[in-house]
């Protein structure tokens, strides 16, 4: 599902930094995997990478079998809307907008009808227990409703892959533990692949896989069989 | 100082772009302000050049209004102990084939003690000789610049159409540059002035006589005796008097520049302030840090303002630069317009604006963008050093804030009607009209926001995503659009005033021509109807009325005449005669008497616009300056007559005659008993004349063409107004847009994460440009409206005496709306681009 070969980046500033260092890695469809390190090791590079939302230095990075490379912008933004949804650490919910306006966001901009991109929307809130929040604005919910709006969103055009950037990086630890029970839930309900890095140990530990990251190289990979 | 070296200097660096849009507020203001003015006083001193030139050492001029003077008042004059010389001349626009030249008829044996022709080669023989010059009277003298417009050399012949029929001039000597020659750019000739009566048609009169008194009489008596002598119908004034009458003319203008150049300054402050507002707020955190390192509120004030001087300084010279640059385009015009003074175009050589003008442009301009800085500065003050180092934006105006203006706007308001009801008071009724529009501009904000919450259902509606966060952006950071909105509305008003202006004048001036313009066909004496220099003996019109199929024919005369120092047209013609064919509106007095009394001698019939602008009432005693002394009349009527933009007197044609001792004819009016024998009756003139005199006919509809494409100068102005509106709106558009897509990086970052398209992103730019150019119109054409009453009120009491009917521009409206949006449009191409161009990552991390 996720195939990168010998993926690297590098950033030329005043003196260059190599973020992540010809990296191979292959998902398997269905897999949830975790990506741990140390602050600056080059989690949120790949992540970014494989989103699509930031192009390689040089390698090759395969989403379900689409090659990222030499795509244009708008192209690559076609792969990132069809197969990826988005999980970040500050939620990244417009404050404008409403829970359902926020959550239709991606289907309107695929160009959804009004009646059917609510109707979505209505359901995947449902899903993640906020059918009483519907038409409020971001700001009068607490952090962990804002990340379960959040995942709703990621989840509204249901998406192959599911990219998480800290998601319960932000959130205390019992908000933390309902979030991802919530993806857990995805996982296992709609059996798509998941990759979210974290801190977090019990988080690492709760996914099947989980890789380490060391300075832009990959330093582990274990897998586990974990029935949570 | 240091303060502002490091941080503001660091702050302007990276916003150039920005920066630049604020000097262009102040740079707008200032070369309005300075174009306008700088631009009426050359043309008005080139005008005082010309008269010195012309006069060359006159020191008193004798004249009697535009119809002249019989001979004998020459040997009066001559006759006068105090005269050392005195001749007479002739002056007459006339157009040999390229444009207008101001001929002088002068007497050549006297004139040289007063005037310098200084011919080239010394060929002064030519002068100097009374057989070359005076023996032939198709002499002809020009300039060394006419000489080589036209490829003239010296005995070359240069063909006329004169009131005696075709005739060749001879050049017989070419004036060198300079002095004489220099004046109205050199287009000018002399000729003899004998000759220059008979090419006019002049009979046996003067324009005007030019004296030098003798030595040891002073020239103030000389002048006061010369009066005396020659009774109140003469004008006994120094040449530079002549440059009076002008200068009353061109106040007009002056009037005209002074609102423009104010709402151009007006216009240019919304702009800065806009640049202020979103500096303060984008520099939050940096004036948070200022004052955590302690820093005083007054020193933040200080920092702001010194800014807004430093911003002030430099566009206010970059506009006097530009000023002066645009100062000579609207000199052209001005020049142009101002030609009815000696029908000539006063062409302009040098364009400068005195010192005084350039410090005050250089005050006016710092002061305004000053002015502007100070609520942003005062808000900067206010930056609360805690909250300022927190995340997030302050972009609501206060609810208290926001109250205050409105119920500032609604005093306001109530004190701009009750300044209305006494508009008879001109100062409050200028008062009431500046109270009108600070009010406007204080309540823009609440309106702005009005608007835009009504369009947000209409944009969410039309695309869902891209609509709906465009017009949240507009209501979430109402300072960063309300001070473009405002400057829009300002010069979005100021078209809609002038557009009305020109519809409504345009109407009432198709509705008189219906009723005014009766006679099927026009004779006179040249192509430009408006030139009064050629006239004809009245036996042309005996003889046309002979033709077969004509049923009348009216004699005119007009001739321009000072009433009360200001001048006015006087159109004396058969009243008794006009009476049967035409009766103009009455806006006084008894339609059907009028006409019979007037007839009779007994008075005059004024125009409406002359009552309004001079005062007069129904009734009022005017005193006409007739040769033979004053001529007092009482006014039988006023009626809607827009021969003359300064007004005109309708006298009866033997009234004339008898006081003026002038028989001659401008125009002959021609009814024909049926409209069928228009052709033939055309031809038979010009058979019977064509070749004998200088004589064009005119059909109805080419007069009307014609007078409609004078009127048309009003909406030429109209058109400069919404270049300008549009220069604003894109000024405006492009600095808001730019600082919205900062402060909307991570939406837009958002909206790319999630799955938009780059025209998604360019979308939702392009609609929020729409939507601040939609209110600008919505709040230009309310405003406009009001701003239209009081252009109507100016033009009717103060410039033009019209009395305008208030028609709503409509169709100015709706070309207004496609080109404000188009130029929203075009404002937001560039900001789209670099919105869509920018790193995700970054824009996502951005906080
Ligand atoms: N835009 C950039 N320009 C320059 N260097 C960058 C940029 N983004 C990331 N880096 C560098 O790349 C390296 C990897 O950064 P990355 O954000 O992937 O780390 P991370 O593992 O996500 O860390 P954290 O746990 O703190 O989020 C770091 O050394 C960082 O300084
Ligand atoms: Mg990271």
């Amino acid at each position: 599902m996720i195939q990168l070969e010998k993926v690297s980046k590098r950033f030329e500033g005043k003196r260059v930094v190599t973020a992540l260092d010809s990296v191979d890695l292959s998902i398997t469809k269905g897999e949830m995997v975790s990506l741990v390190g140390a602050s600056g090791s080059g989690k949120s590079t790949m992540l970014n990478l494989i989103g699509g939302l930031d192009t390689p230095s040089s390698g090759q990075i395969t989403i379900d079998g689409e090659r990222l490379s030499g795509l244009a912008d708008d192209d690559l933004t076609r792969v990132r809307r069809d197969k990826i949804g988005f999980i970040f650490q500050f939620f990244n919910l417009l404050p404008t907008l409403t829970c359902v306006e926020n959550v239709s966001l991606p289907l309107h901009l695929r160009g959804w009808s009004r009646k059917k991109a609510e109707a979505r929307s209505r359901e995947l809130l449902d899903l993640v227990k906020l059918g009483h929040r519907m038409e409020h604005q971001p700001d009068e919910l607490s952090g962990g409703e804002r990340q379960r709006v959040a995942i709703a969103r990621a989840l509204s055009i249901n998406p192959p892959i599911l990219l998480g950037d800290e998601p319960t990086g932000n959130l205390d630890s019992t908000t933390g533990a309902e979030i991802l029970s919530l993806i857990h839930d995805v996982h296992r309900t709609m059996g798509s692949t998941i990759l979210i890095v974290t801190h977090d140990r019990g988080v690492a530990e709760s996914c099947q896989r989980t890789i380490r990251l060391k300075d832009g190289k990959i330093i582990g990979d274990e897998r586990r069989s974990t029935a949570a | 100082m240091t303060l502002l070296r490091l941080i503001s200097f660091q702050y302007v660096r990276k916003h150039k772009l920005r920066w630049l849009l604020t000097l262009a507020g102040i740079v707008l203001g200032v070369a309005v302000f300075v174009g306008m003015h700088t631009a009426n006083q050359s043309v008005l001193r080139a005008f005082h050049q010309t008269i010195d030139r012309i006069a060359g050492t006159t020191q008193l001029q004798v004249s009697a209004g535009e119809a002249g003077f019989p001979e004998e008042a020459l040997e009066t004059v001559q006759n006068s102990p105090d005269i050392r010389v005195a001749v007479p001349v002739i002056e007459a626009s006339v157009n040999p084939g390229r444009g207008n030249l101001l001929l002088l008829g002068v007497d050549m044996t006297g004139d040289r003690s007063l005037r310098d022709y200084d011919l080239e080669n010394n060929n002064d023989d030519a002068i100097d000789d009374p057989l070359v010059f005076l023996a032939q009277p198709d002499s002809l003298l020009v300039t060394r610049i006419f000489a080589n417009a036209y490829g003239l050399k010296i005995g070359d012949k240069l063909p006329m159409a004169t009131m005696a029929g075709p005739r060749d001039f001879v050049v017989r000597g070419i004036m060198q540059s300079g002095g004489l020659a220099s004046a109205f750019g050199g287009n000018l000739a002399v000729m003899d002035i004998y000759a220059a009566q008979k090419l006019l048609g002049r009979g046996r009169r003067f324009d005007r006589i030019d004296i030098a008194v003798r030595e040891g009489v002073r020239v103030e008596d000389a002048q006061a005796n010369l009066q005396k002598l020659l009774g109140t119908g003469y004008l006994v004034e120094s040449p530079g008097a002549r440059g009076q009458q002008f200068e009353s003319t061109a106040q007009i203008y002056s009037l005209v520049s002074s609102i423009t150049s104010m709402f151009a300054l007006f216009v240019g402050m919304f702009l800065i302030y806009n640049t202020f507002e979103i500096a303060v707020s984008q520099r939050r955190s940096e004036i948070g840090i200022l004052r955590a390192l302690g820093a005083t509120r007054s020193q933040i004030r200080t920092l702001f303002l010194g800014e807004s001087v430093v911003a002030g300084l430099v566009g206010s010279v970059l506009g006097i630069a530009f000023g002066l640059l645009l100062a000579r385009g609207i000199a052209a015009y001005v020049g142009t317009m101002l030609s009815e003074v000696y029908g000539v175009a006063q062409n302009v050589e040098d364009v400068a604006a005195e010192p005084w003008l350039l410090a005050a442009a250089l005050f006016v301009g710092t002061l305004t963008s000053v002015l502007a800085a100070l609520i942003p500065a005062r808000d900067a003050s206010r930056v609360d050093p805690v909250k300022a180092l927190q995340k997030g934006k302050l972009q609501l105006i206060g609810q208290g804030e926001n109250m205050r203006r409105r119920i500032g706007a609604i005093v306001l308001f109530a004190l701009a009607l009750g300044c209305m009801s006494m508009s008879y008071i001109r100062p409050l009724f200028y008062l009431g009209y500046l109270l009108a529009i600070m009010a406007a501009v204080l309540f823009a904000p609440t309106a702005c926001n009005w608007v835009t919450r009504t369009l947000r259902p209409l944009m969410k509606w039309l695309r869902p995503v891209e609509g709906a966060l465009a017009a949240d952006s507009l209501i979430e950071s109402p300072r960063r659009t309300s001070g473009t909105v405002t400057a829009l509305m300002l010069s979005l008003a100021l078209v809609i005033a002038l557009g009305g202006v020109a519809r409504s004048s345009y109407k009432s001036i198709q509705d008189w021509l219906v009723i005014a313009l009766s006679p099927d066909l026009f004779v006179t004496t040249n192509e430009s109807l408006t030139s009064r220099s050629f006239v004809f003996p009245p036996e042309i019109g005996d003889g046309i009325a002979t033709i077969p199929g004509i049923d009348l024919v009216q004699m005119v005369r007009t001739v321009r005449i000072n009433v009360r120092n200001t001048p006015v047209m006087l159109v004396c013609t058969d009243i008794a005669s006009v009476a049967r064919k035409i009766h103009l509106p009455p806006r006084e007095g008894d339609p059907d008497t009028m006409y019979q009394e007037a007839a009779k001698g007994k008075g005059v019939i004024v125009s409406d616009n002359f009552a309004l602008l001079r005062k007069y009432k129904l009734g009022d005693i005017i005193e006409l300056p007739a040769p033979d002394g004053p001529l007092r009349m009482p006014i039988l009527g006023i009626v809607i007559d827009y021969s003359d933009q300064q007004g005109s007197i309708l006298l009866d044609r033997e009234l004339y005659i008898k006081h003026w001792k002038d028989t001659t004819v401008n125009v002959f009016r021609v009814y024909l008993q049926n409209p069928t024998f228009e052709p033939s009756v055309r031809a038979k003139i010009q058979e019977m004349y064509g070749g004998r005199t200088r004589l064009f006919v005119f059909t109805n509809q080419d007069l009307r063409a014609y007078i409609l494409k004078l009127t048309d100068q009003w909406f030429g102005l109209t058109y400069v107004q919404i270049a300008v509106a549009v220069l604003v709106a894109i000024l405006g558009i492009v600095n808001t847009l730019t600082v919205s897509i900062s402060d909307r990086k991570r939406e837009l970052g958002v909206l790319q994460a999630v799955g938009g398209l780059r025209n998604q992103i360019r979308g939702t730019i392009w609609m929020e440009a729409l939507a601040i150019g939609f209110t600008g119109l919505v709040l230009g054409l309310v405003v406009g409206a009001i701003q239209l009453y009081y252009t109507l009120e100016i033009s009717r009491t103060d410039v033009a005496g019209l009395r305008l009917d208030y028609q709503y521009p409509i169709n100015i409206a709706a070309v207004l709306l496609p080109v404000i949006l188009g130029a929203a449009w075009i404002s937001a191409l560039g900001p789209a681009e670099s919105a869509v161009r920018g790193s995700l990552v970054e824009a996502l991390e951005y906080e």
